[in-house]
């Protein structure tokens, strides 16, 4: 430990300084009825090698996705990030900072965050972002309750926003969580049964608060019909998508077609999925919405020298600032994330976003046409276009499909029945700039046999 | 594969890209390696930012976020393919809990603040669960993390603030004031953020608990008291924990952090779901190279809050933490006891150069205690007074010399505060140097103060320039 503590072994020297005579003369302050006594009950101290073999060990166990071919995404995608990205974000000056409250020796963090907003904007095409939140999931709760303190006073339905009916219920916990301190009541938008938004059943979210739908939506599906709902719902009602920003390389921004706020999961640009954290979520909107957003914002300003510089901004909606009248409670967040999707964007360039949204629709497209070659299953949204996943129909249960594919090597996908239960034969499947012709041929293959040892009643 | 006739809907086809930089990877490499260069880390030097807990991030902990049993895992891949990162989830809720005498934590959290407003959804669902409907008032110190009461703000609670005494430990009797029976919860941190601990923390404690109200440990100053008391041995019933503080994950800039909560057994019910449990193995188990004998699953809490991020937390952090929770062991008692003693050291050098040098008087004692604990405060209200120049000014003389400059203007009961927390990871030495220096700042020509810092990269940023001039991206020529 000698390693981490330099003052080990030095400390009656700095206690004679201070006229102190043991250690625990430092906790003379907290009284005996509560001083803990004796040791902790974990275990014994261990060496740097001890840990990396433990962990090696501990972690081999997991099973990696790239140990398999793998067939899962449902919101979080493997696309390739390229390894100059792991090895700028370990620079120990970035790493081993904190929040750039002195401005003067933070420009290098300060700079790169408002790069990274200047690369939101453009990507979902509004006209300001902050420097992330904590994901994709609280991105959207966040942006609902920003809807009801920007609309609430003029909307003729108050303290109501709706939501699409597909966004899985883990989302909307999240939502949930978020949203009931505010009394603010969650309606649900329908859906058409080819998966689409129902433009019909939309005219009622008109006159609440904001209306939330994603793009592509949780089945993998681009609705083209998205582009109509603002001129439905109208201007006192809040339009906020949900993207999954690789896509936005062929699909057009948000901001284009009407959206006010633009929230998602940063992941897929900059980070691995690491189980779902640390990941990093995008907060875009018009300025109509920038005095009531959440999270830390940086401006460009000047020194006193008329220098260029960048500093915090906008703090008075925070909460160290504003306190219980903040716009959010949210302090650290997920700048590094963020900096490594600042990276890699930086790398990508537009072409470059542009060829890594195409590569991953031609893997799913390739796949979509592949899988419907197989005259056992179906895909029950077949005549949609679908970015990164789609929905296929077993003539079994989605689980067993998983299970079955486990034994063949494969990671299968996702058994949709845990987010709609009606759906227990939907097997969600998701392809990337990762997946490879040879792969989506392999799950075919397995699909088929499986699903004929099904309908010819034999056990595969 | 061919990337070419993919089928969009017309609609939908992006009409222009967005306007990003067209850069080689040299290029890249260069410009955040420049950018890198203009930023201050705990790498670069010492980084006293008091209640942010800034130690060194040791690297192996890096090394092992980066195994492909870490990084390249799904949060939705079955069971049999992630023991290794459940039982590691396991031990780390396990400890947590131990250090902080809780009886259930739960990982999902993703920053303090997230944690504190778990833990308050908890409380919340804990009273309806009763039909104490009525307990609608959280009640903070005025000292406390501005978190605290927008976290409960935004869990629904209205937030009554009660004042500190002058010395900035919390009044009894304005507490004592206010209790009732539509009180849910008191948010409170000790050591508070005085680095001051609460002689009457119990006593707080019994005052919240006979009115019936529930209290909440708000963690960021954790780092001082590991193995020498515990939350739940002051009476708290809920704590949440800053991995990025007290466990060593890299702050990172400003994230990712993580905000474990642990409450006791009444509140595990309503914890976020889910949290992970073990069980012996069983014959049909396929075994695994993490242990013989437990086998490790998902467990949803019976009346679970639901979430509060999609997934199960922000793993990466906790097993950066769970190495870090190795090296010491059962010996992160003498990690806080090291802390306390460099806050202690510290703050009895500067006090001891200031008055060698005869420039005592220009600061006083945010609080007039014998002894610290992790931080100490420092009010540079009478420098203010006589020469025109406060806190942030000898923030910025700090700078010049080489530092970070400490937590300035918190909590807001020190006028002109300065908040100073050297962590345990900073050497005598260090201590020594950063005393004498703080000391020379204090003596600087005032002129010259007034204008630092003169050695950064750039010199005094006009905030309010840029809060009038809105400039949150790049302007392009249309």
């Amino acid at each position: 430990m000698v390693d981490q503590l330099p003052n080990l072994g030095r400390e009656k020297e700095m206690l004679d300084a201070m006229g102190m005579s043991s250690m625990d003369d430092l906790f003379a302050d907290i009284p005996v009825a509560v001083r803990m006594n004796g040791e902790l009950p974990l275990r014994g101290p261990q060496s740097e090698e001890e840990i990396i073999a433990d962990a090696r060990r501990i972690l081999g166990a997991n099973v990696a996705l790239g140990d398999r071919v793998s067939f899962l995404g449902a919101g979080l995608n493997r696309n390739y990030v390229p390894a100059s990205v792991f090895q700028l974000v370990t620079r120990g000056e970035f790493l081993t900072s904190y929040t750039p409250y002195q401005p003067e020796v933070s420009q290098g963090m300060l700079q790169a965050m408002w790069e990274f907003q200047t690369l939101i904007s453009e990507l979902v095409g509004l006209e300001v972002a902050n420097l992330s939140v904590y994901d994709g999931s609280t991105a959207a709760a966040e942006a609902i309750t920003c809807a009801v303190r920007v609309h609430n006073r003029k909307a003729e339905q108050k303290d109501t926003v709706y939501i699409s009916e597909l966004v899985p219920p883990s989302r909307q916990s999240v939502i949930f969580n978020y949203t009931q301190g505010g009394d603010i009541t969650l309606k649900t938008l329908k859906h058409n049964p080819d998966g689409t938004l129902n433009l019909d059943s939309l005219a009622e979210a008109s006159g609440s608060c904001g209306v939330y739908v994603e793009q592509p939506n949780p089945l993998g599906i681009l609705d083209g019909g998205l582009t109509r709902v603002k001129e439905i719902i109208g201007e006192n009602t809040a339009f906020i998508v949900g993207v999954s920003p690789v896509s936005l390389g062929m699909i057009e921004a948000p901001g284009n077609y009407g959206a006010d706020i633009v929230v998602g999961e940063g992941q897929a640009l900059g980070s691995p999925i690491t189980y779902g954290g640390p990941l990093y979520g995008i907060f875009a909107c018009t300025k109509a919405y920038l005095r009531q957003m959440p999270g830390r914002i940086v401006g460009k300003s000047i020194d006193v020298d008329g220098k260029e510089a960048f500093c915090l901004t906008l703090s008075t909606r925070e909460q160290h600032i504003r306190r219980h009248r903040a716009t959010s409670n949210i302090c650290t967040n997920e700048t590094l994330i963020a900096l490594m999707g600042a990276m890699h964007m930086s790398l990508l360039g537009p072409e470059g976003l542009e060829k890594l949204a195409r590569r991953n629709m031609a893997a799913c497209q390739l796949a979509k046409q592949k899988l419907s070659e197989i005259s056992t299953i179906s895909i029950p949204h077949m005549n949609n276009s679908h970015y990164n996943e789609f929905v296929v129909q077993l003539p079994g249960l989605a689980s067993d499909c998983i299970s079955y594919l486990d034994t063949q090597g494969l990671i299968g996908g996702f058994d949709l029945s845990n987010w709609y239960s009606e759906h227990s034969n939907w097997l969600l499947v998701s392809f990337s700039d990762q997946t490879r012709a040879s792969e989506i041929e392999l799950l075919a293959a397995h699909l088929a046999v499986w699903s004929a040892s099904l309908t010819q009643g034999v056990s595969a | 594969m061919n990337t070419d006739n993919l089928q969009i809907p017309p609609s939908l086809v992006r009409s222009k890209l967005p306007r990003w930089p067209r850069i080689s990877e040299p290029e890249m490499v260069r410009h955040y390696t420049w950018l890198s260069n203009r930023n201050f880390g705990i790498d670069t030097g010492f980084y006293p930012l008091g209640s942010c807990t800034m130690k060194h991030n040791p690297r192996v902990n890096e090394v092992i976020a980066q195994l492909p049993g870490i990084a390249d895992i799904h949060p939705l891949q079955p069971e049999h393919h992630i023991q290794g990162t459940l039982a590691i989830f396991h031990e780390m809720q396990d400890m947590l809990g131990i250090c902080a005498g809780m009886d259930a934590v739960t990982l999902q959290p993703v920053a303090g603040a997230q944690g504190e407003f778990t833990a308050i959804r908890c409380i919340q669902e804990y009273f309806r669960s009763r039909g104490e409907l009525q307990r609608t008032k959280v009640i903070v110190p005025d000292s406390a993390h501005g978190t605290n009461p927008a976290s409960a703000a935004m869990a629904g609670f209205e937030i009554i603030e009660i004042p500190s005494r002058e010395d900035g430990r919390i009044d009894l009797d304005a507490l004592r004031a206010v209790v009732g029976d539509d009180t849910a919860a008191m948010m409170i941190t000790n050591p508070n953020t005085l680095g001051v601990f609460e002689p009457e923390i119990a006593e707080a404690a019994a005052i919240v608990h006979d009115a019936g109200g529930q209290m909440y440990y708000d963690g960021a100053n954790f780092n001082a008291i590991l193995g020498r008391t515990s939350p739940g041995i002051m009476g708290f019933d809920a704590v949440h924990y800053n991995l990025h503080k007290t466990f060593s994950q890299p702050h990172g800039g400003g994230g990712p952090g993580s905000g474990p909560i642990g409450v006791k057994s009444h509140l595990a019910e309503f914890l976020p779901g889910p949290v992970v449990k073990r069980r012996p193995i069983l014959p049909d188990d396929k075994l695994t190279t993490v242990n013989h004998e437990w086998w490790y699953h998902w467990k949803e809490p019976e009346n679970s809050i639901g979430k509060v991020q999609q997934w199960h937390g922000n793993s990466g952090a906790v097993i950066r933490c769970w190495a870090y929770y190795r090296r010491y062991g059962n010996d992160l008692k003498t990690m806080s006891e090291h802390a306390v003693l460099n806050a202690n050291y510290l703050r009895h050098k500067i006090i001891e150069e200031a008055n060698e040098q005869g420039v005592s008087h220009l600061f006083a004692d945010g609080a007039p205690v014998d002894v610290v604990k992790h931080e100490f405060t420092l009010s540079m209200a009478p420098m203010k007074e006589s020469m025109g120049l406060g806190a942030m000014d000898v923030a910025k003389g700090l700078l010049d010399k080489g530092y970070m400059a400490p937590t300035v203007y918190f909590p807001l009961v020190v006028p002109e505060c300065m908040m100073i927390e050297p962590t345990e990871t900073e050497s005598k030495e260090v201590l020594d140097e950063f005393a004498r220096k703080f000391v020379e700042v204090l003596q600087e020509d005032p002129d010259v103060l007034h204008n630092a810092p003169i050695t950064t990269k750039v010199r005094r940023v006009d905030e309010v320039y840029a809060a009038r001039n809105l400039t949150l991206s790049y302007q392009f020529d249309e």
